[in-house]
């Protein structure tokens, strides 16, 4: 058998978000390799492993497993075909014991309706001993570290027969210490006869551990290699795509800012840390940042390393757990989303559909959530300053919608625009926008791009976080990148910068 | 197409709710041709009865009342997204204040007197189901559940009072002494017992209604219920609005008690609020939680109950048949009402 595994002709189209997720893609496993799937957030790996896994239907496109045709409609398929998944964030029962967890769902019984403990306990030692493991399988989960946890949730895998074992980002959440101990692990189980594939965004550990790696851009796969024969500034050249002509863009942005210097520090962090119980490592350590009036402040990073934590504390949606967060100069921290609006934030965020949008409210309720005070007397909405404010916004923002239906009948375009809309018409100094473009064509894009461009030539301070590192770079002033919660990178944006080697920051090739 | 609330095809889910009435009516008229020696006489006493005389159809608008306030109660809670399970001990305590108010003041002015016990019955509601929300503010406990278990020990709570040291020896019924003539509200159309609370409960629907959609604070409310975070984002103070619906429901169910002892039974009588808190739900549920949906909503449980009677009195059915009806439109339209709660993705949005 040549391969295991051939998925052929893959296309997934997204209609909620107008995204096309995987284009025409051909993905190929050898038996018996680590295969390293790769590619920036929103490249479509993560998809194309859904669909192996039966958590999603492709559009188009056939699954060719040993040599035959499969169907995949569900999980309860690709586990009896013999795949199974390791997901990034566990699904495990903290209080019950390792072989509890393993067996959940497949519980051996006495008499049909008891609960066999000791078998369990047997046959998850069983499959524990055979693949070279030493865990006591009566130990309770919640007593385990990490990398302990993600062994018992590859021996879920095991003790279901898995012959194709897919792992997305295991290491995201392991020391460097686990992640060696994870390595081994899966050479061992490719000596067992298991084939692994592994979704990550770090290049190193493609080299250490993959055999062979397939790079996705865009939904494309853009790139095969054997892991021997490529170096990481290849991949991540690969990953991020060209270093294009951005001149224009900026040529346009710079023209905009008419050479005036920022002003006084409108936003500043300093020493701002954030941990949360269960994680081992800091979701933000040591983050010093501020943003001037007038200028775009972009954070690159891919998603995962602090960026959208980051934007939960500016929010005023989470507390730091050290440092502090000043505006003007003011202590902000811990302060109310009222508060923070008082003081004039406006914040795009990325989850437009539930933090953005009430879905099943109407347009007009949506646009005014942020300036309620400004449309009652004595406590009582005005129902025609609303509708006029609402259709002056429609006008303006060029929004496909009826005022009265619920947003979410509209497009996500159009519901992009009407959160745009209401956050860019408060009077602001400060305005944070996440992922502002993700999922947008491109003329709404440059509609978006000229509006913050706008902000910046009256003075606003513009906090711009983004994984789409051509956006940062057309915009920005200046940048910073994160890698697992920390700043690695402080850059100006004077037009020659180079994006492979931001890129690299980015993939934490680069310190 | 006329679009609702949530993108539903209006004509589609009025038309469903219409059904699940129409089958509960069936399920009646199932039963009353089963259980019925002279099932003709039975089914127009049914249907027809309550409208026969003015006696039947004043007591029936009467005993809407107390459901449009709860019903309006409930409502208010539900577009808060949180759960007011406490409702008859809410009713019930309203009751017993505004009597023990009554009867505390023997002498005062009626005016006067009677303010106070409908501020009492107010109060006592009020504080019920707020213990609830402030504990679901502060400790995240399910107000749900929380609110029924205090609602059920205060019930015994009252019906030892009532039953006990507050306990009328001369009346043959479970209940304590009459409130004050100066206290009774005045029956419009005698020998019924409608009188001037059905006016006020009109007037609450309405400024429920005007508080949920024409104040700043209604929208901060049901934005709230809608989507928390959405309104956490937009700056609405979220916590405030977990208590307040709660406070309001409870305040409603209390004036239930108070304005039924004041203007129906005139004495604390035992367990006679059974059911105003349960049905309330029903009728919110019906009423799609629009406070003017309540007062159709509410006048239609009413309708089936005094059917019921009217089919008793005049026929050879039981007062069982009233409690089955409603029993299986509660049922039904729970049904429909959590299919539509849970296509909406949860708890937002109910």
């Amino acid at each position: 058998m040549q391969r295991i595994l051939r998925m052929q002709e893959i296309s997934k189209f997204f209609p909620t978000s107008g995204v096309q997720a995987n284009d025409r893609v051909d993905f190929r496993v050898a038996p018996g390799e680590i295969h390293a799937l790769v590619g920036e957030n929103g490249a479509g790996k993560t998809t194309l492993m859904n669909i192996l896994y039966g958590l999603e239907h492709p559009d188009r496109g056939r699954i060719i497993l040993r040599d035959e045709e499969v169907q995949i409609r569900s999980p309860q398929d690709a586990a009896r075909l013999g795949i199974g998944m390791v997901h990034q964030h566990f699904r495990l029962v903290g209080e019950f014991t390792i072989a509890e967890n393993v067996v959940l769902g497949l519980e051996p019984t006495r008499n049909r309706f008891f609960f066999d403990r000791e078998e369990a306990k047997r046959k998850v030692r069983e499959v524990t001993e055979a693949h070279g493991f030493h865990l006591d399988v009566a130990t309770r989960v919640d007593r385990l570290s990490v990398g302990q946890m993600q062994l018992v949730e590859i021996i879920k895998m095991l003790y279901r027969r898995a012959e194709l074992l897919i792992l997305d980002e295991p290491t995201s959440v392991l020391t460097e210490h686990d992640v060696h101990k994870l390595f081994t692990t899966l050479h061992r189980l490719v000596e067992l006869g298991k084939t692994c594939i592994i979704i990550t965004h770090k290049l190193g550990e493609v080299k250490a551990v993959a055999n062979r790696v397939t790079v996705m851009r865009r939904g494309k796969v853009v790139a095969v290699r054997n892991s021997a024969e490529v170096n990481e500034r290849e991949l991540s050249r690969l990953m991020v795509g060209e270093s294009g002509h951005l001149g224009e863009a900026r040529r346009r942005a710079t023209a905009a800012s008419s050479g005036k210097s920022p002003g006084r520090n409108v936003l500043e962090l300093k020493s701002v840390g954030l941990t949360v119980r269960g994680r081992e490592r800091p979701l933000l350590e040591a983050i010093d940042l501020n943003v001037r009036a007038g200028e775009i402040l972009g954070i690159a990073g891919v998603s995962g390393n602090g960026l959208e934590d980051i934007e939960d504390l500016v929010a005023g949606l989470r507390r730091p757990t050290t440092g502090i967060i000043l505006h003007d100069g003011e202590d902000i921290t811990g302060l109310t989303t009222q508060e923070l609006r008082r003081r004039g934030l406006a914040y795009v965020p990325a989850d437009r559909l539930h933090r953005g949008a009430s879905l099943a409210s109407s347009v007009s309720e949506n646009m005014i959530v942020s300036q309620r005070r400004r449309f009652a007397r004595a406590g009582i909405l005005g129902r025609r300053s609303v509708s006029a404010f609402a259709r002056a916004l429609r006008e303006r923002y060029s929004i496909q919608a009826n005022l009265l239906l619920p947003m979410g009948m509209l497009s996500g375009g159009n519901i992009q625009k009407v959160i745009l809309a209401r956050e860019l018409t408060s009077s602001t100094d400060f305005i944070l926008f996440s992922e502002p473009t993700w999922g947008l064509d491109v003329a709404a894009s440059e509609f978006v791009y000229d509006r913050i461009i706008e902000l910046r030539s009256r003075a606003a301070a513009v906090l711009l976080i983004s994984s789409d590192l051509d956006e940062i770079l057309t915009l920005a002033d200046r940048l910073i990148v994160m890698y697992r919660g920390r700043i690695v990178a402080r850059l100006d944006n004077s037009g020659s910068l180079d994006k492979d080697a931001i890129g690299e920051y980015m993939l934490g090739i680069r310190t | 197409m006329r679009v609702g609330r949530h993108g539903e095809n209006i004509l589609v889910s009025g038309f469903g709710l219409l059904l699940t009435l129409g089958f509960a009516f069936a399920i009646v008229v199932v039963l009353i041709l089963l259980l019925s020696e002279e099932p003709g006489a039975a089914l127009l006493a049914f249907f027809l009865g309550p409208f026969t005389n003015s006696y039947f159809f004043a007591n029936m608008l009467n005993a809407a009342v107390p459901l449009v306030f709860t019903g309006t109660g409930m409502a208010l809670a539900f577009r808060g997204s949180v759960f007011n399970l406490g409702g008859e001990g809410q009713v019930y305590s309203g009751g017993l204040i505004a009597t023990v108010i009554c009867l505390a003041l023997p002498g005062a002015p009626g005016l006067a007197g009677g303010t106070l016990a409908l501020a009492g019955a107010v109060a006592a509601g009020a504080v019920l189901a707020g213990i609830s929300g402030l504990f679901r503010m502060k400790y995240g406990t399910d107000e749900l559940i929380t609110s029924f278990l205090i609602s059920a020990a205060v019930i015994l709570l009252i019906n030892y009072f009532i039953t006990g040291p507050l306990d009328d020896p001369e009346s043959n019924l479970l209940a304590t002494r009459a409130i004050g003539l100066q206290y009774r509200l005045k029956h419009i159309f005698p020998p019924s017992r409608l009188n001037p609370s059905v006016f006020v409960a009109l007037a609450t629907a309405a400024a429920a209604a005007f508080l949920l959609f024409a104040t700043r604070s209604g929208y901060e409310l049901r934005m709230s219920g809608l989507n928390q975070e959405f309104a956490r984002y937009g700056g609405i103070d979220v916590r405030f609005y977990l208590v307040l619906p709660l406070l309001l429901s409870g305040a409603l169910h209390g004036l239930a008690g108070g304005l039924s002892i004041l203007g129906t039974y005139q004495r604390c009588i035992k367990g006679f609020s059974a059911g105003m808190g349960w049905n309330g739900i029903a009728v919110a549920l019906i009423a799609r939680n629009h406070p003017l949906g309540v007062l159709p909503a509410a006048f239609f449980f009413a309708y089936l109950e005094a059917g019921a009677r009217a089919a008793m009195l005049q026929a050879d059915v039981t007062f069982e048949l009233a409690a089955i009806a409603q029993a299986t439109i509660f049922y039904l339209i729970t049904a429909q009402a959590l299919t539509h709660y849970l296509s909406l993705g949860g708890r937002q949005g109910l």
